[in-house]
């Protein structure tokens, strides 16, 4: 229903519905996999998660980081699992995440219901401290779990070259051996093939949706676009969530054309960084007072949409290989294109030098059209949090107002709400925004 | 025209009564405790006694400091980083860069000449507040809060203290104090240690001459002279430090009275 | 002991000495981050390459470049550079490891000016057999940059006598470790670290003449005070000498101790392993690299640290471990729980302490005390 109360009209999101049912499937799907005689597996976020694929249409996953933002929006059942996993001697200062998830496990307590499902097979990909190491405890707690990771710290995507490359494929075929030797099935190529397909497909698509806010007033706010990007970091190599993102881009590109605005009374636009305090998201609402919108952020965007910078300099979508009339014939081409493909990621730009995330933060801050910028000093992200400083200073330098606000995205702890929100109202003021309502 | 600005801070409650916008009538605190509604009437019922005023000649109340959403009288509020550089200004027009230490909270900020805030830091985690812990240190050299900054300036001697963390650097002094170093030299190590941490916040916004110290830590000479030391620079402390920010909210509350 | 002394002013003066031999050599000084540099690439090129340790010094002004919540050592290393106390550096390099010390480097490239600086793409997963010919690769490319700079090629032979010279000061050195088997050491863990420390800083031929006069008069050398206890370190990145002198020179009749060996990044790590026979030299270089006792964040999926540090707490003949653990750090937070385990286990008691820039010596006096109660009263049963 589209509704007029301030300078734009807004509108709910049609296939909101959608994504949730997509999201619930998953969690379903991996804690029932056995009953069918399928296999579940867990790894990160970023891991390869189209490789696992070529083990058969019953394999289900679950990525760590997700769910350990799933454990931190339910703020009494995650201190439960923080306080369990300090109490076996991990310090408080380790990523949120995984001590949320390490907790869920010594709990016994899976966050969607039931007792933790406990994986088959641990498939990882390694880029900050912690990936590999995350996974190396979990084996530990559950008395061991076959596991394979996959060193992919070969450096910016502007210095790639056949060494790097050949250096990760080579573990990637070290790695589907792995797999059959753990699992005893057969592989097959061509449901490989189909899922890093998949992969370019609902990465390239989520970048276009992003593009989309360039437009003014933006069409969606950051707060929706976190229960949307979620999908491609539960499984981007999955149909289902490369068909999603298509239907996604063909809505909000409806609501373009209708002038259909995440915020009725737009009139400022920021961006943020890092994860955000996922238990304190009501944050975004109240900047809503202030008729300012975040159109997003590098981690929203960069996550896991693919992106490049076109002839003109505008940063769009990444063209597919099969955009670009690439074929993918057999296992080693399709582990080469994956490789090229994900070694552009934004977000794993910054762990070789966060100037080059800086870039990509001024070029958003122009192209988006922003007033300013927050971020979130996050303390319970080193990876992302990563050189933050610099860029902070850098994104000063370029002449855009900085807010910064320390937190934690998975820690309710460590996170002052008050205080932010007092920070948030200064930032406001020198940006010359008055709030519209209370 | 009588304008009030009210300063909801962490500890003490200011009230500061301005007429047209440019002569303070009064200035009052009390401290704040667990009944802040109460401390704030008794301020500014001194505050107008002071003035020889009653309360119907007050024609708008701003508020600001941590409990402003809750201050009694006001009208509407601005931040405490707004109030401080519109306060600073106002009483040093050459102010471009504020830093203001209170009980609970330390912030810095840069502004232009009209008392708009460009860029500014607040204290964050790994950085205690100065007021509360100078007041813990006091304690454990059993000095009085006032002694503390004079007796550091007697001090001949340089011990490094960890200027990160205050936990770690309650526990050093105990161990000074143990280690039989003298008061004074504890003393100053408290400050250096203080004012690295206020300085390591200072050179994140980056400043701009003149460079003014507001809020309760201001008055502590030694702390001064530290800062003056670590900077590099002139390093001002206002008059009345500590109703800076009342006064800035006074300021505010003129200004959306149209006054000029 | 005047042995021990020249290593100790190397420490100290670690400045000078590079400014010295830039004098001496006419050669250029590369100042590293991380145990994982390939310093013999550099060493066959005619650099001193010497590694960016902090100061110890509260400071305030790395706080624009590194948020507080990353491990005091890399604000203490970026410190440094922002201060300009290595404004000699004629290059500064990293060989990725933890992402806490890049951003050491990424500031300080930015910020203050420095002729060459060089990023290596250390692999992580060191456990894996690609890891070999990748490294080895990256090495090639690292190589021809250093020549560039240079502006004179690297000559197997150079790299030949690299190698042998490295080698030695690595068999130096554990011959040194060897005599603290004894029941009776002749060294101090303090004085150790001021080696290991030096080790680090200056040209090794220099070391190793050092080391080899030091090796000649230890054997005759009595301590002033018995060993006591045996303590070992385990560690993440610490050089607190203060601490080392602290536990070793506690009251000699009630709580005599001495670290008698570690497993820790600035100690035992850097230099344990050599660099094996290979006729393809730089593989031989990667090889060593990747074969040498891991840090924390290339120990993965296996855990080999464990094994490395059970064997040394053996042969060492180890009765209590003390974890310096770097505040902040959590690769080795993400091992300190396992070890300690695996330590407990064959009867190693371990005391958990938090290092910062300064600590707190008297509060970590108490607990070292009470630890050593603790394992005396084990003696006794």
């Amino acid at each position: 229903m589209t509704e007029k109360t301030g300078k734009y009209p807004t509108e709910p999101l049609k296939c909101w519905d959608k994504a949730k049912k997509i999201r619930e499937d998953y969690y379903k799907d991996y804690a029932s996999a056995h009953e069918k005689g399928g296999l579940r597996w867990a790894g990160g976020a970023w891991t390869f998660d189209a490789i696992p694929a070529g083990l058969g249409d019953d394999v289900h996953p679950i990525t760590s980081e997700p769910y350990g933002a799933s454990c931190a929006f339910n703020k009494e059942f995650s201190l439960k699992c923080l306080e369990a996993t300090e109490k076996a001697g991990y310090a408080r200062d380790l990523c949120a995440y995984m001590r949320n998830y390490w907790g869920s496990i010594l709990l016994n307590q899976f966050a969607f219901g039931g007792p933790f499902p406990k994986p088959d097979f641990l498939w990882q990909d390694h880029i900050c401290c912690s990936h590999a190491k995350w996974y190396q405890v979990v084996s530990e707690l559950e008395h061991g779990i076959p596991h394979f990771s996959i060193d992919v710290s070969v450096g910016p995507e502007d210095e790639i070259d056949q060494n790097k490359i050949d250096y990760i494929v080579g573990q990637m075929h070290d790695g589907i051996e792995f797999l059959e030797k753990s699992t005893g099935r057969k592989y097959d190529d061509n449901l490989l093939i189909k899922a890093v397909k998949n992969t370019c497909r609902s990465t390239s698509t989520w970048a276009k949706v992003c593009e989309l806010n360039k437009t003014v007033p933006a069409p969606l706010d950051e707060k929706s676009m976190y229960s949307l990007y979620v999908l491609g970091t539960l499984q981007k190599s999955s149909q289902a969530v490369a068909d999603f993102y298509e239907e996604l881009l063909k809505e909000v590109q409806d609501r373009v054309k209708r002038g259909i605005s995440a915020t009725p009374n737009e009139r400022c636009r920021v961006m943020s960084d890092t994860q955000p305090p996922w238990g304190f998201l009501s944050v975004f609402r109240y900047l809503e007072k202030f008729g300012t919108v975040s159109i997003g952020s590098l981690y929203t965007f960069g996550l896991i949409g693919a992106w490049e910078v076109a002839p003109d300099g505008e940063w769009v979508h990444r063209k597919t290989p099969m955009e670009k009339g690439v074929s993918i014939n057999d296992r080693d081409k399709a582990l080469r294109v994956l490789t090229e493909w994900e070694l552009h990621k934004p977000e794993w730009q910054h762990f070789y030098s966060p100037h080059l995330k800086s870039e990509m933060m001024i070029r958003i801050a122009k192209q988006w059209k922003l007033n300013g910028v927050m971020l979130h000093y996050n303390r319970g992200c080193e990876g992302l949090s990563l050189g933050i400083a610099e860029n902070r200073l850098a994104l000063l330098k370029a002449g855009y107002p900085v807010m910064v606000f320390e937190g934690n995205m998975g820690d309710e702890r460590e996170f002052d709400m008050v205080r932010t929100m007092s920070r948030i109202d200064s930032f406001m003021e020198t940006l010359g925004m008055k709030k519209d309502f209370d | 025209m009588i304008t009030a600005g009210i300063d909801m801070g962490a500890k003490n409650i200011k009230v500061v009564l301005l007429e047209d916008g440019r002569k303070v009538r009064a200035r009052a605190q009390e401290l704040g405790g667990t009944d802040t509604r109460g401390a704030t009437e008794k301020a500014f019922n001194a505050a107008l006694f002071q003035a020889g005023l009653k309360m119907a000649d007050v024609l708008h109340v701003t508020s600001t400091g941590a409990g402003r959403a809750n201050a009694p009288y006001a009208r509407d509020s601005v931040t405490e980083v707004g109030a401080a550089a519109r306060g600073a200004v106002f009483v040093h027009p050459a102010t471009r860069t504020v830093i203001d230490i209170g009980a609970e909270e330390g912030k810095t900020l840069r502004c232009d000449a009209a008392g708009k805030v460009i860029d500014f830091a607040v204290n964050e985690k790994c950085a205690a507040g100065a007021g509360s812990f100078m007041e813990s240190m006091a304690r454990a050299l059993e000095v009085k809060l006032e002694q503390l900054g004079p007796l550091s300036m007697k001090s001949t001697n340089t011990i490094p203290m960890n200027a990160q963390c205050a936990v770690f650097a309650e526990s050093e002094v105990v161990t000074l104090v143990h280690q039989k170093h003298s008061k004074e030299d504890i003393a100053k190590a408290v400050h250096d240690a203080i004012a690295d941490r206020i300085t390591s916040m200072v050179r994140k916004v980056g400043f701009e001459n003149d460079v003014v110290l507001i809020g309760g830590v201001a008055k502590n000479p030694a702390f001064v002279e530290t800062m003056k030391r670590n900077l590099q620079t002139e390093v001002k402390v206002l008059d009345e430090p500590e109703y800076v920010g009342a006064l800035g909210a006074a300021l505010v509350a003129a200004d959306n009275e149209g006054v000029k | 002991m005047k042995e021990i002394d020249v290593f100790r002013e190397w420490k100290k003066k670690r400045h000078e000495y590079a400014k010295d031999w830039q004098k001496r050599t006419g050669g250029k000084v590369m100042g590293y981050f991380c145990t994982y540099v390939p310093e013999e690439i550099l060493y066959a090129a005619g650099v001193l390459p010497v590694r960016v340790l902090g100061s110890h010094e509260p400071q305030n002004v790395t706080e624009p470049h590194i948020f507080a919540m990353f491990c005091p050592f890399c604000r203490d290393c970026l410190a440094q550079g922002l201060k300009g106390r290595y404004n000699y550096l004629d290059g500064l390099m990293i060989a990725q490891s933890c992402l806490h010390i890049r951003q050491a480097y990424t500031s300080w490239v930015k910020h203050v000016p420095v002729p060459f600086s060089y990023y290596l793409c250390m692999p992580h997963k060191v456990q894996s057999k690609r890891a070999y010919p990748f490294l080895r690769g990256e090495l090639d490319t690292f190589k021809k940059a250093v020549e560039k700079w240079t502006g004179k090629g690297i000559s197997d032979k150079a790299l030949a006598d690299a190698i042998a010279v490295y080698n030695e000061n690595r068999r130096l050195m554990r011959e040194l470790y060897d005599l603290r088997k004894a029941p009776e050491p002749p060294i101090s863990g303090e004085e150790v670290m001021e080696i290991s420390l030096a080790q680090q800083m200056v040209d090794k031929k220099e070391h190793n003449e050092a080391l080899k006069k030091l090796l000649a008069a230890l054997p005759k050398r009595k301590r002033d005070r018995p060993a006591g206890t045996r303590l070992m370190i385990i560690g993440s990145e610490d050089d607190d000498i203060d601490f080392l002198h602290m536990v070793e020179s506690l009251n000699k009749e009630q709580y005599p101790a001495t670290f008698v060996v570690d497993e820790h990044c600035t100690g035992s790590r850097y230099f344990w392993n050599d660099v094996p026979d290979d006729r393809d030299l730089l593989m031989a270089i990667a090889r060593r690299y990747i074969e040498r006792p891991p840090c924390p964040t290339k120990d993965w999926e296996e855990r080999k640290r464990i094994p490395h540090i059970m064997t040394l707490a053996r042969d060492f003949g180890v009765q209590g471990a003390i974890v310096m653990q770097q505040k902040f750090c959590d690769p080795h937070e993400l091992d300190t729980v396992a070890i300690r385990k695996e330590l407990e286990k064959k009867g190693i008691k371990t005391l958990f302490l938090e290092f910062d820039v300064t600590v707190p010596i008297g509060q970590f006096r108490i607990r070292v005390e009470a630890f050593l109660e603790t394992l005396k009263q084990d003696d006794l049963f």
